[in-house]
């Protein structure tokens, strides 16, 4: 079995998470990734969290599946260096902003390829106002709209855990190289460059907010409190979220639960109903939730086929027998990784090798 | 000109928001979009028929009918064109099958069980359009002991190892205030299937593709995912703190629920935003001298920038903060996103004309290539709003035959007769 990306090369240039995320998917799908890393090293190593032999676990997780080669960005003629470098690749993916192209003499033009496909994955794309503005994921996370709506009324807004603006951007990134490619084998080998705002990318990530804003002439406040229709609730051994949406859920969660008024009562089956009432039946609710440990009250949900779910930690899903059964967890030199995204029957996403140690020699043309 | 996907089609099944997300970003790649819906029970997002118009609507001239006009629905099926087909019914299965062969892809977000008993499942596609690309989104995937567990966003975000990471810190555990994991769902769905489309292109060879949305939001919660298996350790709810940079929150403005937000990741950027902020005298000291201490002192250096933000404008401060070279960001809501200039300058937010509910800004295209076309914006589709057309199209079928199938509730408009 072939990969959908076999005999694509790929030289990544880009020093953020956003485009480590892209290449690390294009390596996934079969791409030959050539990272190269600045004399000190992809700013990711040092990036916390790190395991117990001191190597970043962010590194780990974003390099991985691609080979590396050391290229000192600084040193003379950084163009003309990348330009004979990229020569025999497909695929470039950048994430400098426009002065900092500038400033080394970095263009679609300077590498001279016209098949070739240049991405530029950066906080808020290659043009317009904020092209040059310094951005990280606090912030896109901020102007995207995502942290005024997480999080509850009484604290400040949040952010998406961890490095989610990279894991969007970074695989809609991957998608339009992707499309590029094709795009390429239709019309004769002509590449392009692909421009990725991780700000635009959160915008349409957000969309539907967007319009209901419009059409309420609010923006969605965040949430007042932590009650059983705004997510997890406590449980006798975690948190567990109720998503009642359909009156079947109600009718069937509310009987698991012991609470048959609540079930039987036909006005509690229409969702604004419930909505607009829940203090009149937040309180029991919770309560009746504390009785339950969260896997039996999955369990039983799910059997009636109500939507409900628990919040697991890394250790229940490490242990999970679901994804067990699928083969989630995969395996690279000898180290376990989370698995794949997505299935793909013809061209199986693979994970090759884990991160490459920080590369010591300088890489040349051949 | 074209764009990537021109010249492709999809006839697709999704609904609500992953499967209608991922069609969208195709349809926004030159792909013909046909979305599939029945109408004795359209897209969820839609509404029910019986739903009230939103009062914004309300007394609009061209304003008809609820479920054309949902802001869900509308905001994630731009580019599509929608036709009713019930599958449950012998003549509309074998409409179906009479499209088929007419399809590059297919895309569907049923419970796993759905496809397969309309008789649909890969192997009868691939017999019907050999080569042909399905690519199934579902709750948990299509194999393994939750196969057939309902879920949606709000439990996939626990059941994926989100809600545990998502909090203020010492906090508990919380969703987004979207359903965010359908967004992970529908951006890994569209990459996959592009994937595909290259596959196919090279080689004529088609593929199933199985997304579980507990599995793609774990891949984005891979990090401590990896620091569990590495270290034993389960990552601690941080708010908006970074592990090793400090600032790095969202302070408060003067005014009601003004917020901006405020990083230093190195101390050049830190000495920015002392130099910005005029040296004061409580962010001189030695608690706060280094990025080491300022990470051990975090609770009082948020205090204490707090206490400087809280008296400033926002926006001034915002301008002033990023002119100096910090890393800085007004917290905007949905209606600042319409209105922001920059947005639509980069056209990843531009008005759409829909022909019942009006004109509305929304978000459009979320890249940019230099030479492909990019596409014009359609708005979304009414309920069977192309089906006549579509089904001459495709099948040359004659008005009259689909006043036929309207009459008999397997095509047509708006609720069942």
């Amino acid at each position: 079995m072939d990969q959908a990306l076999a005999n694509v090369r790929v030289l990544d240039i880009s020093s953020s998470a956003g485009g480590a995320w892209c290449t690390r998917l294009l390596a996934d799908l079969g791409a030959d990734v050539i990272l190269l890393e600045p004399p000190g090293g992809h700013p990711l190593r040092s990036e916390a969290p790190f395991d117990l032999d001191g190597r970043s676990l962010v590194a780990e997780y974003f390099l991985a599946n691609k080979r590396a080669a050391r290229f000192d960005f600084e040193a003379d003629d950084c163009a003309g260096r990348l330009a004979a470098l990229a020569k025999p690749v497909d695929v470039v993916v950048t994430s400098l902003r426009p002065s900092e192209a500038g400033r080394l003499g970095l263009s679609y033009a300077a590498f001279g390829n016209a098949s070739l496909v240049v991405a530029h994955i950066t906080p808020y794309g290659i043009s317009g106002k904020r092209a040059d503005t310094p951005g990280n994921e606090l912030t896109v996370a901020a102007l995207s709209g995502w942290a005024a709506l997480n999080g509850q009324a009484s604290s400040s807004p949040l952010r998406p855990t961890g490095h989610q603006v990279a894991f969007c951007a970074g695989t809609v990134a991957a998608g339009c190289v992707i499309a590029a490619l094709v795009d390429r084998d239709r019309e004769g080998g002509a590449g392009q460059e692909v421009d990725i705002s991780e700000l635009d990318v959160m915008v349409s990530a957000g969309s539907p907010g967007i319009l209901r804003g419009q059409y309420t002439g609010h923006s969605t406040p965040r949430r007042e409190s932590a009650d059983v229709t705004a997510g997890p609730v406590p449980v006798a051994d975690g948190y567990f979220a109720l998503t009642i949406s359909r009156a079947h859920f109600w009718r069937d969660a509310m009987t698991v639960l012991g609470l048959h008024d609540l079930a039987e009562d036909p006005r509690w089956e229409t969702s604004w109903y419930r909505q607009s009432h829940k203090d009149e039946y937040s309180g029991r609710v919770g309560e009746a939730m504390l009785g339950w440990k969260k896997a039996d009250l999955f369990e039983e949900l799910a059997a009636r086929r109500v939507v409900a779910g628990p919040v697991l930690t890394m250790e229940e899903l490490r242990s999970n027998s679901h994804l067990a059964e699928r083969h989630f967890w995969t395996e690279a030199d000898g180290q376990d990784f989370p698995g794949a995204p997505f299935r793909m029957s013809a061209t199986p996403w693979r994970l090759r090798s884990r991160a490459p140690e920080p590369p010591t020699t300088e890489v040349e043309a051949k | 000109m074209s764009s990537p996907l021109s010249g492709m089609r999809g006839i697709v099944l999704t609904q609500a928001w992953a499967g209608a997300y991922c069609t969208e970003l195709l349809g926004f790649m030159g792909a013909d979009i046909i979305q599939v819906e029945v109408r004795k029970r359209p897209d969820s997002w839609r509404g029910a028929y019986d739903a009230p118009l939103p009062e914004k609507l309300r007394g609009g001239d061209s304003v008809r009918n609820a479920w054309n006009c949902n802001y869900l629905y509308n905001s994630v099926n731009l580019n599509k064109r929608c036709v009713t087909l019930d599958l449950q019914t012998a003549e509309g299965a074998a409409i179906f099958r009479q499209m088929l062969p007419l399809a590059d892809f297919v895309v569907e977000n049923f419970s796993p069980r759905v496809l397969n008993n309309l008789g649909f499942a890969y192997e009868e596609m691939d017999r019907i359009r050999p080569g042909i690309i399905l690519c199934s989104l579902s709750a948990y995937g299509h194999t393994g002991p939750w196969a057939n567990v309902p879920g949606i966003g709000g439990t996939i975000e626990p059941t994926s190892g989100l809600s545990a990471l998502l909090g203020y810190p010492g906090g508990h555990p919380m969703n987004s205030g979207l359903m965010y994991p359908d967004a992970v769902a529908g951006l890994n769905a569209f990459t996959a299937v592009l994937a595909a489309v290259r596959h196919r292109n090279r080689t004529g060879k088609g593929q199933y593709i199985d997304l579980s949305m507990q599995e793609a939001n774990l891949v984005f919660a891979g990090e401590a995912a990896l620091e569990f298996i590495r270290t034993g350790r389960q990552r601690e709810r941080m708010g908006n703190r970074h592990p090793a940079f400090a600032p790095h929150g969202i302070f408060p403005c003067r005014g009601h629920d003004r917020w901006i937000a405020i990083a230093c990741q190195s101390e050049t950027e830190w000495q920015q935003l002392l130099h910005a902020f005029g040296g004061p005298i409580s962010l001189r000291g030695e608690l706060f001298a280094s990025n080491s201490q300022r990470k051990a002192n975090e609770d009082e250096l948020e205090s204490a920038l707090a206490a400087i933000t809280c008296e400033r404008d926002r926006d001034e401060l915002a301008e002033q903060l990023t002119g100096a070279g910090v890393i800085a960001a007004r917290v905007f809501d949905a209606l600042e996103i319409a209105e922001d200039q920059g947005l639509r300058e980069r056209g990843v937010i531009g008005k759409v004309q829909h022909p019942e509910a009006g004109e509305w800004l929304q978000a459009l295209v979320p890249w940019r290539f230099s030479r492909s076309e990019k596409p014009l914006v359609r708005a979304a589709p009414r309920l069977g709003e192309h089906s006549a057309e579509v089904f001459a199209e495709l099948l040359g079928m004659d008005p009259g035959e689909y006043a036929r199938l309207a009459e008999a509730g397997i095509s047509g408009e708006g609720p069942p007769d």
